[in-house]
């Protein structure tokens, strides 16, 4: 997943940006409201944070412009102005939660995760498809009841695919989601990493989680178990 | 106080009836006394025509020369009557005009004077007489007396008055007329521009106009642009005193945002000792930073708010806030509510009792509009959650004002709630709600600038 923290603080977004590039986040930074929005139009962000009292362009226009230019990725405030005008302002500009500074990490860290989860119209934490279940607050996959140990990356590119399970994802995506800054990597390191992750799922070959379409990316094959 | 027209119309009313009234008594007196100096005129010269014809012989007896050249003298009832009596006041002459009249006399003057007298008919008719006394020498030494009397009816004079009278004050109560219509118009005229600053400044309480239009007359100019000034400024002073209360509150939140996102690096002993201190303090900010927004006296010249526009705005963004639970939000509005003041405070006021609803509720959330007596706003916010026991309401409702003692974190939105209620004169109730958990309602009076 890959996120943007406008954020015109430094201390703050920072530390924010080091907190959840460890939840698995790859973490975009921006220090204020113009170089926010050349990264939310330019760049393939999955989630944002935005704080609504920035300099150069205030939060509320970015998230204005973002979606007057299409883009539907979920939009996280973050609000010092503790009132209901700036949240309801912000919210029908086109944001889809806030949380009011100073937040507690975990705070934000379950509005973040449930934002992507419904991206992928999931509505628990607790994404769950045939005999896979990923605790997306835990970080923890297990295939029929039994852990199974995941490096950093590969809980990426399995979160990826789940969340969004039953869509095409190409390659071209995956790289750009989930490394930190460069796309330039080699897509055959994806290739190697969904190898290991059918391996680990799937020892026996038998479930087949993750459907490759020749030409156009993977796809999480398996039905989901609670419909959202 | 009367209106500025029917203070004119009346002192100018008031005017014309002292300047008419005067004119009419003076024009009156002078046609009178013209016409009775007229009168006198004409009585004089027939006096003189009675005594041109009297003849006295030498025996000292008097009779008339000839009959007497005014027609009147000898028509019955004429109206003009003429007599001479002698010193013993025994008839000598009468016209035959007074045949069988009896014309009063009044008694002479020294010889040679004119005496006029207004005597009265048996009738009624008032009469003008002149008598004259006159000492006649009949032969050397002996003088005889006479005393030549006419006598004319002031019948026809008085009717002339009259009949003068009424069209004097026909015209005059036209002119009146007239002239009271004429000013009325005029000041119709003068007074408009008043007029539509009054209406302008209705339309501004309505919201339908958010100043005054600059197109008055050189004299009202400065007035509306002053009316234009001190509703900017009435306006500017509640936005800016909100404006600097979040710009206080920014900078004084993301520093505390900033320590707590550090303290995810400490000691967990430590981290919660500094959490602790961190809530207090953002708790501190949150309360005294969220006053309501003007003073009572800023709200004059406020627009009403669209209740059911930014009740509809506040339920679809917290539909996105609360899209995991999807709680079941019912609205009702209904017309005639009225909350005149700041949109910012009557967000605030609906926005913490709408969220607190999603928050406890179980499925349901019910909210209510209606207006409290004529306008003001009932605002009432009911959910199907745990609701609020009895003790505990009063505790909820005084929180926030303790903050200093360390309270426990919930509820400030609460005391917001009930500031901002109570800055405008109205209150917050906490009840039981028909859906089985709590009804918070808020009732606001109608917030009237016009009389």
């Amino acid at each position: 997943m890959r996120m943007l923290i406008i954020e015109d603080d430094d201390t703050l977004r920072e530390t924010l940006a080091r907190q959840l590039g460890a939840e698995g986040f790859a973490v975009e930074q921006a220090a204020d409201g113009r170089e926010g929005l050349y990264y939310a139009k330019e760049y393939p962000i999955d989630l944002a944070i935005v704080d609504l009292g920035l300099p150069e362009v205030s939060g509320i226009d970015i998230i204005r412009e973002v979606r007057a230019a299409g883009k539907t990725f979920p939009i996280l405030i973050l609000t010092a102005r503790d009132r209901w005008q700036d949240k309801v302002d912000g919210l029908s500009a086109g944001a889809d939660d806030y949380v009011v500074k100073p937040f507690h990490f975990e705070e934000i860290n379950a509005r973040l995760s449930a934002l992507v989860r419904r991206t992928g119209g999931w509505a628990s934490s607790i994404l769950s498809a045939g005999p896979v279940t990923l605790d997306m607050s835990r970080q923890e996959l297990k295939v029929n009841e039994e852990s199974v140990e995941l490096t950093s990356f590969e809980y990426k590119i399995i979160e990826y695919l789940m969340v969004r399970a039953g869509e095409v994802i190409s390659k071209t995506e995956l790289t750009e989601r989930l490394y930190d800054q460069d796309f330039e990597r080699d897509s055959n390191v994806i290739e190697v990493f969904i190898g290991r992750l059918r391996k680990k799922l799937d020892p026996d070959n038998s479930l087949k989680p993750i459907e490759t379409l020749r030409g156009r990316g993977y796809r999480f094959a398996l039905e989901r178990n609670q419909a959202a | 106080m009367y209106s500025l027209n029917a203070r004119l119309l009346i002192s100018v009313s008031v005017l014309l009836l002292l300047f008419f009234g005067a004119t009419i008594v003076v024009l009156d007196t002078a046609f009178r006394t013209a016409g009775e100096q007229a009168r006198e005129d004409i009585l004089d010269g027939h006096l003189m025509s009675l005594l041109a014809a009297a003849e006295v012989s030498e025996q000292g007896e008097l009779a008339l020369r000839r009959e007497l050249p005014e027609p009147r003298f000898s028509t019955l009832g004429s109206g003009l009557y003429a007599s001479i009596r002698d010193s013993r006041n025994d008839v000598i002459y009468e016209s035959r005009s007074g045949l069988g009249m009896r014309i009063p006399s009044t008694p002479a003057g020294a010889p040679g004077q004119e005496v006029f007298e207004r005597l009265w008919l048996d009738d009624g008719t008032p009469l003008l007489s002149l008598t004259l006394a006159v000492q006649w020498e009949i032969a050397e030494g002996e003088l005889r007396r006479f005393v030549f009397s006419v006598v004319e009816s002031l019948d026809s004079f008085n009717a002339q008055v009259a009949g003068f009278r009424r069209q004097l004050f026909g015209w005059f109560a036209a002119l009146a007329a007239i002239m009271l219509v004429s000013i009325s118009l005029l000041l119709r005229g003068l007074l408009r521009p008043l007029r539509q600053i009054e209406t302008e400044i209705a339309d501004i309480e309505d919201g339908r106009r958010s100043a005054l239009s600059s197109d008055f007359p050189n004299e009202l100019t400065g007035v509306a642009s002053n009316l234009n000034l001190l509703i900017d400024s009435e306006r500017g002073r509640s936005e800016r005193y909100r404006n600097t209360l979040d710009n206080l509150a920014h900078s004084l939140k993301t520093p505390l945002a900033a320590m707590r996102s550090l303290t995810g690096d400490m000691a967990a002993a430590t981290d919660a000792r500094f959490n602790e201190q961190i809530d207090r303090m953002d708790e501190i900010v949150r309360y005294q930073l969220r006053k309501p927004s003007s003073a009572p006296a800023g709200k004059l010249l406020l627009a009403p708010v669209d209740i059911e526009q930014e009740i509809a705005r506040l339920i679809d963004g917290l539909r996105k806030v609360y899209r995991g639970k999807a709680p079941d939000i019912g609205v009702s509005v209904e017309s005639g509510a009225e909350f005149r003041g700041d949109t910012g405070d009557f967000l605030e006021i609906a926005g913490n009792l709408i969220d607190n609803a999603c928050k406890w509720c179980e499925n349901a959330v019910r909210i209510s509009v209606k207006p409290a007596g004529s306008g003001g706003l009932l605002l009432s916010v009911a959910d199907d959650g745990p609701g609020v026991p009895g003790e505990a309401r009063e505790a909820l409702l005084k929180r926030g004002m303790r903050l200093d003692e360390n309270t426990p974190g919930h509820g400030i939105g609460l005391a917001i709630v009930k500031d901002i209620a109570e800055s405008y004169g109205g209150h917050l109730a906490i009840q039981e709600s028909g859906l089985g958990g709590a009804q918070f309602t808020v009732t606001v009076p109608a917030q009237r600038s016009r009389s």
